[in-house]
């Protein structure tokens, strides 16, 4: 997002708070990774939220009141991630929030909900941490790394993999890719050689590359976000290193990666779990191309596109969930969650209770797609 | 075998601009005693004039790099000029708190312009690496090597054959008796601080499209040149170049062979023994440059 | 300032709590003491001893991870069949843990560094606080690295008449926050008082001479490291139990350089020029916030910085008191011409 639309939206986050004073609005919080290793997806899933938000605003709001977001940036960090939940809850008193991007941002921020009683969807975070620490303010629509290790599971069949390297980056999100799909490809019979990690904020990886090079596996699975995932493939590529390269996460933007990087992204498979390249291919098409749309008629960036619906969905959710609550009142709306049952771009939004037995999380089980870069092209492998 | 010949190539490579780093750093330590806590700005400056001239522009990706060298000297003038000419002969404190105040102001300007999302810059080289034998390098990463080089070689000519490189050397000897003789201390000081910067710029325009161009990424970069600095002693130019090498050795040696997470830590551990073992640094002679 | 209204202020200070019920600006009150408590802290190396150490976030953050561990239990795998399992403790047995470790860590760094000066030291002061960032990293097993230390058990006692949990809890992180500043400011009152703080500032002055009349020079460097690293270490462990969630960026260079921001703007070398320096620049932000975006903030803070060191070398305090001596000079001798004498020097009236 360029500096320039930043400023107008956070112009028209401040028009939108004078007239909210007086039209009385519903405040969402965001709590994203806007600056910092992690920004470019945070920043598209903030865009995709307010597409959201901005939609429902059209059609008349909900309970007759506007949805007003609230922003904080998290700078990519998890104290920073429980500050700005701090700031969105007890500063702008907001009764409902979507956050926060990363496992250990949103692991960072839990503790915040459950003292104050404020329900969280998160849209990103993969680690199993989130919804099994029995946190009942907590309810997620993105896929666990368990659920995207097992989607992928039925695909292994067709790679004929013997032997696999992981790098991922260094916090819950990547050692517990790492671990899950270590122990899906062990159940099907597949070697797991070494697991090199890597500082969420680390630019030159050829160390770490230089040992993979060494080792004899034949695919490579990566977990991380974009920035990082492109400095890894350069550095493939510079390194002469060939294999089959496997990414996880959803947050890799393939579409920018096959054009910035050409043949260096050749040979590489991306699980996401919206492909908007192929639209037709999602659960619910006419969702999908709305969304399109509307993200196209703003101007945003295309290779966007894969990400922000995360942020399209969450806010989905939660107006949802407001609606059947009838109220802005923060425990009506986590009561009201549980009941939603709406058409989001990745799917449809259903939280099924999982986590400790009485204080229960939500989860949704969203679709997985993979994505192959093929001659510089993006293709349904 | 093989991986052992591959971390030292990369290191090889990376310490090339480890060491202009350094010697931008040292330099104007050297010579004037700042403490330039903001050259790592300088570096990220560097690196977001490229981006500006080659990606936003359209300017030949060449053009941009001389672009933001030249830019880089300049703006270490003005920035000479405004903030540390008012202070010649105050302690080191006081540069050095100056110094920390410039670098906040730039690398948050740098954020408000070009937001906190990594930038990438592309390099018009072939994608496939130069491969011999086992070992691999890119063509981009060899470009960066030898422009490194001829900058550090170009530095040196400068300091040893140019009468602004003599005076220079004699400001550094002895300021009081320069300022006798007839150099303009002031104009030296200028120089100083803009050739200083100019090659701290020079080294984010060369890793930069090697890397990501982000608002942080001059954070580590000063605190490297710090360590850089310290192994080859203060004010020690030949000192810098070497201690850049060092530096790069080390941290891809421990990264490849002892654990890829304490890459960074190694050069800080380094310096922290250096400075009990010998704290003029590692190859100072008593302390001149050149 | 008089000892009677340094306690009228602390008496004024503790009923914030009656008359402040919002729970956010509370917050921000909180907040700005810790860091003012760090300030205080750095002042006594920066101002007294005259020691630029811009590593001093180190025992703030030590302070944090110690008392962190400490309270939320940890166990260690030291060889294959041998965990070391440490059970979680009270939260206060982990501050006080905080304060002895940050101290200990302070005799350790001082006795390292004050082999060196100027730059040097500099530098060795800002490795220390980045070898220990990215010890904090990457010791997965006992720090949790970048994930965070996450559930901090809270410090916080019951206050009777706050009517929720959560104001509760601020409230007593409030009060806490206070008697710890209060705590500090005495110790570094006494320290400084005393005959060793007086070598301190001898020492800062001209330390060929301190030396040559047999000051023992690095032994009052270390102490004076040993105290500031301990206050340090307290105001990290108060941090770490009020936000509950430590991670390797509470080593973040730029948290020394807000508490070195502090200290110069409120005036190094004076009791009250941290607190000065802390309000102001704990509060900033918060008036600042909705009128300019948080990079603009920044530059502003560079750019206060910059002119302070300009046009207020000595920082706030010190200027305010030299107007105030003036102004009462120029009082005095309108009344009694003969009196000009006694004049006292803005420093020996700072201390």
């Amino acid at each position: 997002m360029s500096r320039l639309t930043k400023m107008a939206l956070m112009a028209s986050v401040l028009a939108c708070s004078v007239a909210g004073a007086a039209a009385d609005t519903i405040k969402i919080g965001i709590n994203q990774p806007l600056t910092g290793s992690v920004a470019a997806s945070g920043n598209f899933i903030t865009d995709g939220a307010k597409l959201a938000a901005e939609a429902i605003n059209e059609k008349g709001g909900v309970l007759g009141k506007q949805l007003e977001l609230v922003i904080e940036d998290n700078k990519s960090n998890p104290s920073e991630a429980a500050a700005a939940a701090e700031k969105l809850i007890s500063r702008d008193e907001v009764s409902a929030m979507m956050g926060a991007w990363g496992s250990s941002f949103t692991l960072a921020v839990m503790p915040k909900l459950q003292e104050y009683g404020i329900p969280m969807v998160v849209e990103t975070a993969s680690s199993s941490k989130v919804t099994s620490a029995g946190n009942p303010w907590v309810f997620r629509i993105a896929p666990t790394s368990e659920m995207e290790a097992k989607a992928f599971g039925q695909l292994v069949p067709e790679f004929a993999m013997k032997k696999v390297d992981f790098l991922v980056v260094n916090n819950d999100w990547g050692l517990g890719a790492a671990g899950e799909f270590g122990k899906m490809l062990k159940e099907q019979g597949v070697e797991v050689g070494m697991t090199e990690t890597m500082d969420p904020a680390a630019q030159d990886v050829s160390a770490q590359l230089a040992k993979i090079k060494a080792s004899d596996a034949d695919t490579l699975f990566v977990t991380t976000g974009y920035e990082q995932l492109s400095l890894v493939f350069k550095q493939l590529k510079a390194l002469d290193v060939n294999r089959r390269v496997i990414t996880t996460g959803g947050s890799q933007f393939p579409d920018r990666l096959a054009e910035q990087l050409g043949s260096a992204a050749d040979n590489s498979y991306h699980i996401l779990f919206f492909a908007p390249w192929f639209p037709d291919a999602a659960a619910n098409p006419e969702v999908a191309h709305g969304y399109i749309d509307q993200w196209n008629q703003k101007g945003y960036d295309k290779s966007g596109l894969s990400d922000g619906f995360r942020g399209y969905d969450a806010i989905t959710a939660i107006a949802a969930a407001v609606e059947a609550a009838g109220s802005a009142d923060p425990e009506a709306i986590r009561d009201a969650l549980w009941k939603v049952d709406v058409k989001g771009v990745n799917g449809n939004i259903k939280f099924q209770k999982v986590g400790v037995e009485g204080s229960e999380s939500g989860q949704s089980s969203p679709n997985v797609y993979v994505v192959e870069i093929k001659d510089g092209k993006l293709a349904l492998p | 075998m093989d991986q052992l010949l591959q971390h030292l190539l990369n290191a090889l490579i990376l310490g090339s601009t480890y060491a202009l780093l350094g010697i931008g750093l040292t330099f104007i330590f050297g010579i004037m005693r700042v403490v330039n806590f903001a050259h790592g700005e300088f570096y990220t400056f560097g690196a977001y004039m490229v981006y500006l001239f080659s990606v936003t522009l359209g300017v030949n990706f060449l053009l941009a790099i001389v672009i933001a060298i030249v830019l880089g000297i300049l703006l270490g003038a003005v920035v000479e000029w405004l903030l540390l000419s008012k202070h010649r002969g105050a302690d080191i404190d006081t540069t050095m708190l100056i110094m920390i105040g410039a670098w906040i102001i730039m690398q948050n300007a740098e954020q408000l312009l070009w937001s906190g999302v990594a930038k990438s810059i592309p390099m018009p080289f072939p994608e496939d690496p130069l491969t011999v034998g086992s070992v691999s390098v890119a063509w981009a990463r060899l470009f960066v090597f030898v422009m490194a080089t001829l900058l550090i070689i170009g530095a040196q000519m400068l300091i040893q054959r140019t009468r602004l490189g003599k005076a220079m050397r004699a400001t550094f000897q002895d300021t009081a008796t320069a300022s006798l003789m007839g150099i303009n201390i002031n104009m030296i000081y200028l120089a100083t601080f803009a050739l200083g910067s100019g090659l701290a710029a020079a080294a984010g325009a060369l890793l930069g499209p090697i890397f990501i161009v982000i608002p942080t990424m001059g954070n580590l970069a000063v605190i490297k040149a710090f360590a850089i600095v310290i192994l080859g002693g203060l004010g020690n130019m030949k000192g810098a170049a070497l201690g850049g090498f060092v530096l790069a050795l080390v941290e891809e040696f421990g990264a490849g062979y002892v654990s890829s997470g304490y890459r960074d830590a190694m050069g800080f551990l380094l310096i922290i023994l250096v400075l009990m073992v010998k704290p003029t640094g590692l190859f100072a002679r008593t302390e001149r440059i050149g | 300032m008089s000892n009677i209204s340094k306690w009228v202020i602390v008496l004024l200070l503790a009923t914030v709590p009656l008359w402040v019920t919002n729970q956010y600006q509370l917050h921000i009150l909180i907040m700005m003491g810790i860091f003012t408590i760090g300030a205080m802290s750095l002042n006594l190396l920066l101002g007294y001893t005259g020691q630029l150490s811009l590593g001093h976030v180190a025992f703030f953050g030590i302070g944090a991870y110690t008392t962190s561990l400490v309270s939320l239990g940890f166990d260690l795998k030291l060889t294959e069949d041998y965990t070391f399992v440490f059970a979680p403790k009270p939260a206060w047995f982990g501050v006080i843990c905080a304060i002895v470790v940050a101290g200990l860590c302070g005799w350790f760094v001082g006795k390292l560094s004050f082999r060196v000066r100027g730059a040097y030291f500099v530098i060795v002061t800002i490795s220390f606080a980045e070898v220990i960032r990215l010890v904090a990293l990457n010791w997965v097993d006992l720090t949790e690295g970048p994930m965070a230390l996450n559930n901090i058990p809270s410090l916080a006692f019951t206050i009777p008449w706050a009517d929720s949990a959560a104001l509760s809890r601020r409230i007593a992180n409030y009060y806490l926050v206070l008697a710890v500043a209060v705590i500090s400011s005495i110790i570094i009152q006494r320290l400084v008082q005393s005959r060793i703080g007086r070598t301190m500032v001898a020492l800062r002055e001209n330390e060929a001479l301190a030396k040559s009349v047999g000051v023992d020079v690095t032994r009052s460097l270390v102490l004076a490291a040993v105290v500031s690293a301990a206050i340090a270490g307290a105001a990290g462990a108060l941090y770490a139990h009020y936000v509950r969630i430590v991670d390797p960026d509470v080593f973040l260079f730029i948290y020394t350089v807000t508490m070195v921001i502090m200290v110069i703007a409120g005036g190094k070398g004076t009791l009250a020029g941290p607190l000065v320096g802390g309000v102001i620049f704990g509060i900033l932000p918060e008036l600042m916030r909705g009128h300019m975006l948080p990079e603009v903030q920044w530059i502003a803070y560079g750019a206060i910085m910059i002119l302070i060191v300009f046009f207020l070398p000595e920082g706030i305090v010190p200027a305010v008191q030299r107007w105030w001596a003036g102004f009462q000079r120029s009082r005095q001798s309108k009344m009694n011409p003969h009196s000009r004498a006694n004049k006292a020097s803005p420093r020996e009236a700072a201390q």
